[in-house]
């Protein structure tokens, strides 16, 4: 072969082979692997699709929490929450000045949120929210990036040590979806945690807000969360800055070492 | 009265925060691969005769930096053997997701790169075999040239661009969120870039060459460079740290208390060690003309912009959505994420340097510029 014969039949093989390429990256996704979603939802999984019609959220009557933590852990023995790993809680605060002084009690979930940002963020499709609202991560599409962990304004979403993915409430779809009431609310002991269907005008969450004045959290987050509160204190709606802060501390003050690579920073 | 100084946290939790050490190397990398490129276009596609000798030497480097840069996005996810989900589902959320974006810019900056190179270096490649090619097919390698690094400068600021865009997005985080943020990375990569090619020009020059000499005007054009980007970083930032700490909404408590606790950190070692010393050595005559001060320039400024990555990585996810105060980051010794991941990350760096550098016969289209014909 001459230089020029050897640069034709050179020319040729990548052409082909570059030909085959194509072609098997076109037909790969014709066996529908490549998806705007996300599989489960493709397949219409009922798990996936929720309760088409509803719009499901919680209205949390501050009046009367007692700060128990009944809600606490019935969500970690219901959902089985790993270790320091927390779906709902409910932290206290401590307002004013001596003498005058009252305690806060601020039960916090996520807020499954009408535009919520982490679902925006997600590069997997793992995360969505369910027709009816629900925003819940699949497990065994989510690639542990934590970029809706970072997205989340507040701080609702954890990387579950067992799945190793993201993970969050679910606002037990798997109990709403039988007609049962979230954990935390079932177990509510002063009654604070209401639970119920936005869209129905008869129900008890729709009641409440058209009843009393309402609030949510950070509002100017923007993602319009759908857990809604009565008798929110200002000063504790915007979650807001403060150097005081004990959590952790008593770890640091027993001389414990920090195991965890994220820790709160003691003062 | 001061509701902040009267309200105290006595009980809540550890929120968990997603992204470790191996983020702000990753940033570092891009950044630091995105500014190679676009040295090494000064001399390809805007004709700057000055910078042709490390045009190539700098594009090899963008393309190492760019290789090795994804596997610390690899090692920071907790799911690293589902990555091809990334590829496949999701979709609908490329509009609202900057991390799906790297899908795209990923693989085909790196992929670019490597077609330039191939084109740059073909004529050497023909060479060593033998075959010579002809002054038409020279100039067509040329003009191809320029076309691939037109195109690509646009893409190596996106592939860079993007990781601002990962963070700028991120609204529950006040550190991250400014619409600055891309244009503030692509500034402080600059400053990366050019450190490192003034660590790392004088070592390939002095001990894989031939002609085994340091092109100490190059140091000294490269140190003002510098200088120069140093300046438009620092101009930057001040323009969005004055707004974000002055006239912004809520965010500006945030800012307050991070900046306030982390003082000295950002300010004395990053601003006035890493950015003003260096910024000075590259202005001033004296220094410029000494090798070792260029070095030394050099070396503190690739450092500053690492710790500066870090701050913004780090120090936003210390700020507390929930929690009141900041939290603190220790990265883990070993495993994933881990301060081994990231030093293996760079032995994974010097490896294939070492490699591309093998392979491709840099050396010999950089003698060009030192070496008369009589001497070879
Ligand atoms: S509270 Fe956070 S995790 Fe829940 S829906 Fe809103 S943004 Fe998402
Ligand atoms: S951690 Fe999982 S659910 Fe969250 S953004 Fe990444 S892929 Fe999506
Ligand atoms: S169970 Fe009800 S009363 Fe008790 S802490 Fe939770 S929300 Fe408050």
């Amino acid at each position: 072969m001459d230089e020029k014969e050897l640069q034709q039949s050179r020319r040729g093989f990548v052409k082909k082979t570059t030909a085959l390429i194509g072609a098997a990256v076109l037909t790969a996704p014709s066996a529908n692997a490549i998806s705007l979603t996300n599989p489960g939802r493709e397949r219409g999984d009922a798990r996936y699709i929720g309760q088409e019609g509803k719009r499901f959220g919680m209205v949390i009557d501050l009046r009367k929490c007692v700060g128990c933590q009944a809600c606490t852990s019935a969500c970690k023995s219901e959902n089985r929450v790993p270790k320091e790993k927390f779906r709902t809680y409910v932290p206290e605060y401590e307002l004013g000045t001596y003498p005058n002084v009252h305690k806060a009690f601020l039960p916090q979930l996520c807020n499954h949120c009408a535009e919520p940002s982490c679902v925006s963020v997600c590069p997997t499709g793992a995360t969505f929210a369910r027709k009816d609202g629900i925003v819940v991560v699949d497990s065994e599409v989510c690639w542990g990036c934590g970029y809706c962990i970072n997205a989340c304004p507040y701080d609702k979403r954890y990387f579950n040590p067992i799945t190793n993915v993201a993970d969050k409430c679910t606002l037990c779809a798997h109990r709403v979806d039988h007609g049962l009431l979230p954990a935390c609310v079932e177990s509510c002991v002063g009654g604070a945690r209401v639970f119920g269907d936005f869209n129905d005008p008869h129900s008890a969450v729709s009641k409440l807000l058209s009843s009393f004045p309402t609030t949510v959290l950070k509002p100017a987050s923007g993602t319009k969360p759908r857990v809604f509160y009565i008798a929110l204190s200002g000063e504790i709606q915007g979650l807001p800055y403060s150097p005081n802060v004990l959590d952790d501390m008593a770890r640091k003050i027993d001389g414990m070492p920090t195991t965890r690579e994220w820790s709160t920073k003691g003062e | 009265m001061d509701f902040g100084t009267l309200l105290h946290t006595i009980s809540s939790i550890t929120p968990d925060r997603p992204w470790g050490i191996d983020i702000p190397n990753y940033f570092w990398f891009t950044g630091s691969s995105a500014a190679a490129f676009i040295i090494s276009s000064f001399a390809h596609v805007f004709g700057m005769k000055e910078y042709k000798p490390i045009a190539g030497f700098s594009l090899l480097l963008a393309f190492v930096l760019l290789v090795a840069a994804p596997m610390n996005l690899i090692d920071d996810l907790r799911q690293p053997g589902r990555i091809i989900n990334f590829f496949f589902y999701g979709w609908e959320n490329f509009p609202t997701s900057p991390m799906k974006w790297g899908v795209l810019l990923l693989i085909a900056y790196p992929l670019l790169i490597l077609v330039e190179a191939l084109v740059l270096y073909r004529p050497y490649f023909w060479f060593s075999k033998g075959m010579v090619r002809s002054q038409e097919q020279i100039e067509k390698d040329h003009h191809l040239g320029v076309v691939l690094g037109a195109i690509g400068i646009p893409l190596a600021l996106s592939v860079h661009g993007y990781t601002g865009y990962i963070l700028g997005a991120v609204h529950a985080i006040p550190l991250f969120h400014t619409p600055l943020m891309p244009i503030l990375f692509l500034a402080s990569a600059m400053v990366s870039g050019t450190g490192l090619l003034i660590i790392l020009l004088p070592i390939f020059q002095k001990f894989f060459t031939d002609f085994k000499r340091v092109d100490m005007a190059m140091m000294q054009r490269l140190a003002r460079l510098l200088s120069w980007f140093i300046v438009i970083d620092l101009v930057i930032r001040f323009f969005w740290l004055t707004f974000a700490i002055t006239f912004n909404g809520e965010e500006k408590y945030a800012l307050k208390l991070f900046f306030g606790e982390n003082f000295w950190e950002v300010l004395i070692v990053d601003y006035v060690i890493c950015l003003l010393v260096p910024m000075i050595i590259g202005f001033t005559n004296y220094f410029a003309r000494s090798f070792k001060w260029v070095l030394f320039a050099g070396i503190l400024s690739a450092i500053g912009v690492w710790i500066f990555r870090w701050n913004t990585v780090i120090g936003g996810q210390s700020i507390g959505k929930t929690t009141p105060f900041l939290l603190e980051y220790h990265p883990h010794i070993v495993g994933f994420d881990s301060i081994v991941s990231v030093l293996s990350n760079w032995s994974l760096l010097i490896a294939l340097i070492a490699l591309v550098m093998v392979i491709f016969p840099w050396d010999k289209e950089m003698a060009n510029y030192y070496v008369t014909k009589e001497e070879r």
